[in-house]
């Protein structure tokens, strides 16, 4: 047996029905991707240039949907918000995973298995979960009014959810308690693997504390960096658990997202090459993120 | 110098924690509350918004929805999306590199990009609406993440293992189940759990894609509820622990595996 499967005739015969069952095993994740993912990709491209209500006939409108969005002060009010919530999902964590990173990175810690488990469980909990606890803190007769109360600072009190200026840094402060865990794991794990010899060449330098940050933990920890800021500028991008859970992009349309609208428009609203083209425009903006910060993050190479 | 570091470093991990900890310690506290403002009175705690909910929301016919479609989905991710990778990462399939890419492209799309037209595909179906039409697209959104884990499994088996078992005449799929598969048994877990995990927490795909009352995954469920006793925080918060309960509980049983899971996830890039 094992004389004849070496023989040269045999083994090529071999590898050859090897790869017809290798094609077999590959069939029904392709189908599955294929129909879930790769069609309705190309679909929602094909759907965006049509006008439909989903029900009668639809009709060719080349790239209005587009152009009506130039002039849509809607899409551009839901774009806006997206700006403030990048601060609080990317910004804020991002900055604030690499101070404490920073500062711990040298320390041998104890219990810090108990520490990454708890800072990262946000990061399991479901949205339904996190838009309850939100609205317990910051609801008319919530716990932080009831703070401000008990502190004599009643004047300061909020229907913090039903409010045009607060709602939408209320629901990114969600968005910070969920991403800030993730970053910090990353940036420690990652400040963890940087050599202590380019921190003892830098103290030689003479590097005090905040130039050993720029010059050695900063540029060590280019990869991670990637990593969170393309996770979270992407999250940030697609926000519409917490939103659609607690105020539907209210009040008014003041906490709206590009998600929520593009779900109102293909599914209340009845204009579903719109619904699409909201779908295609995130997908470009997201793989611009992507290749960016890939691009940026080689160039200092 | 280093004990100043050290009183600096648990001073940020303990604060850090308490964020983390404290708005879920309120949550608890207003689940066990009788008023329904959900304010805590440690004295006075119950445990009848449990029972309430449980009653009022269906709360059990609605897990039951969503174990049968989390074990549904991980089962049958795991065996097509480790199949896959096997083709791929060791069986070398001809263009396999080409078909790798395309997988992997679909972790770089965006759910919100392929959701209009799938939601008019899958309605289109005799199921459309219920729950089979989510274990579609929950089996079909895991193919990129999961061939993606497997196949960096098992390119790290060691090549002179799998050498010597074809050597030995074994079959390629005899050699899939007596060396590769027991070796790779710590990844499939975590990508078991993940899977789980994700499915579990669904909310947007549920939101959209199922019409049909009866057959509301726990979280859809318990998100309508929320919205309809929206000024009962007590019941609300009693419902938000229901839900948040075995992911939590898989969570403190596999934190490790969670962890390393999510971040390799999040360094795919």
């Amino acid at each position: 047996m094992r004389i004849m499967s070496a023989s040269p005739s045999l083994t090529r015969k071999k590898k050859k029905s090897g790869s017809k069952i290798g094609f077999l095993y590959l069939l029904p994740a392709l189908i599955a991707y294929g129909y879930v993912v790769i069609v309705p990709t190309f679909q929602s491209l094909w759907f965006s240039f049509f006008k439909w209500n989903g029900i009668t006939e639809a009709q060719w409108v080349g790239l209005n949907n587009y152009i009506g969005f130039l002039s849509n002060p809607l899409i551009k009010q839901a774009f806006s918000h997206t700006l403030v919530l990048i601060l609080f999902y990317s910004v804020l964590p991002i900055s604030l995973g690499l101070l404490t990173a920073a500062l711990i990175s040298k320390t041998q810690i104890r219990f810090s298995g108990f520490f990454r488990s708890v800072i990262f469980l946000p990061q399991i909990l479901t949205s339904v979960v996190i838009a309850v606890i939100w609205r317990q803190i910051f609801s008319t007769d919530g716990i932080l009014n009831d703070a401000l109360r008990a502190v004599g600072l009643e004047s300061l009190t909020q229907p913090w959810l039903g409010s045009f200026t607060f709602t939408l840094p209320v629901l990114g402060l969600a968005g910070s308690w969920t991403t800030m865990g993730l970053c910090m794991l990353l940036f420690i794990s990652g400040t963890a693997n940087i050599s202590t010899e380019l921190y003892d060449a830098a103290k030689l330098d003479g590097a005090g504390a905040i130039r050993e940050f720029f010059s050695v933990t900063l540029p060590g920890l280019r990869p991670q960096l990637a990593v969170a800021m393309t996770l979270t500028l992407i999250a940030a991008l697609r926000v519409f658990d917490l939103v659609w859970l607690t105020t539907r992009g209210g009040p008014g349309t003041s906490s709206i997202t590009p998600s929520v609208l593009l779900y109102s428009k293909a599914f209340t609203q009845s204009d579903v090459g719109a619904g699409a083209a909201i779908g295609v425009l995130l997908a470009i903006l997201a793989l611009v993120v992507a290749l960016v910060i890939v691009r940026v993050m080689d160039d200092k190479d | 110098m280093t004990r100043l570091n050290r009183v600096v470093t648990y001073a940020i991990l303990i604060s850090f924690s308490f964020m983390v900890i404290v708005p879920l310690l309120l949550l608890l506290g207003a689940a066990f509350s009788p008023v329904q403002s959900g304010r805590i009175d440690l004295g006075d705690l119950n445990y009848s918004n449990f029972v309430n909910v449980w009653r009022e929301a269906e709360f059990g016919k609605h897990l039951l929805i969503s174990l049968r479609l989390c074990t549904l989905v991980v089962a049958i991710t795991l065996v097509i999306t480790t199949l896959a990778a096997y083709a791929i990462a060791i069986l070398n399939v001809p263009g396999s590199k080409w078909i790798f890419t395309i997988i992997l492209a679909g972790l770089m799309i965006p759910l919100e990009s392929i959701l209009v037209p799938l939601y008019f595909t899958l309605r289109a179906m005799p199921f459309g609406g219920g729950a089979t039409t989510l274990l579609i697209a929950h089996v079909g959104l895991n193919v990129s993440f999961g061939v993606f884990w497997m196949r960096a499994t098992f390119l790290a088996i060691p090549k002179s293992l799998l050498e010597s078992a074809s050597i030995d005449g074994a079959s390629p799929f005899k050699t899939f189940r007596m060396i590769v598969l027991p070796l790779t048994k710590p990844a499939l877990i975590t990508l078991g759990l993940l899977t789980f995990l994700w499915t579990w927490n669904d909310y947007f795909l549920a939101v959209i894609l199922i019409t049909d009352p009866n057959q509301l995954p726990v979280t859809l469920a318990i998100g309508e509820f929320a919205t309809k006793y929206s000024n009962k925080y007590n019941l609300m918060s009693a419902a938000a622990v229901l839900v948040a309960l075995p992911v939590v509980t898989l969570y403190i049983f596999f934190q490790r595996k969670f962890i390393q899971g999510v971040l390799t996830g999040a360094l795919k890039g």
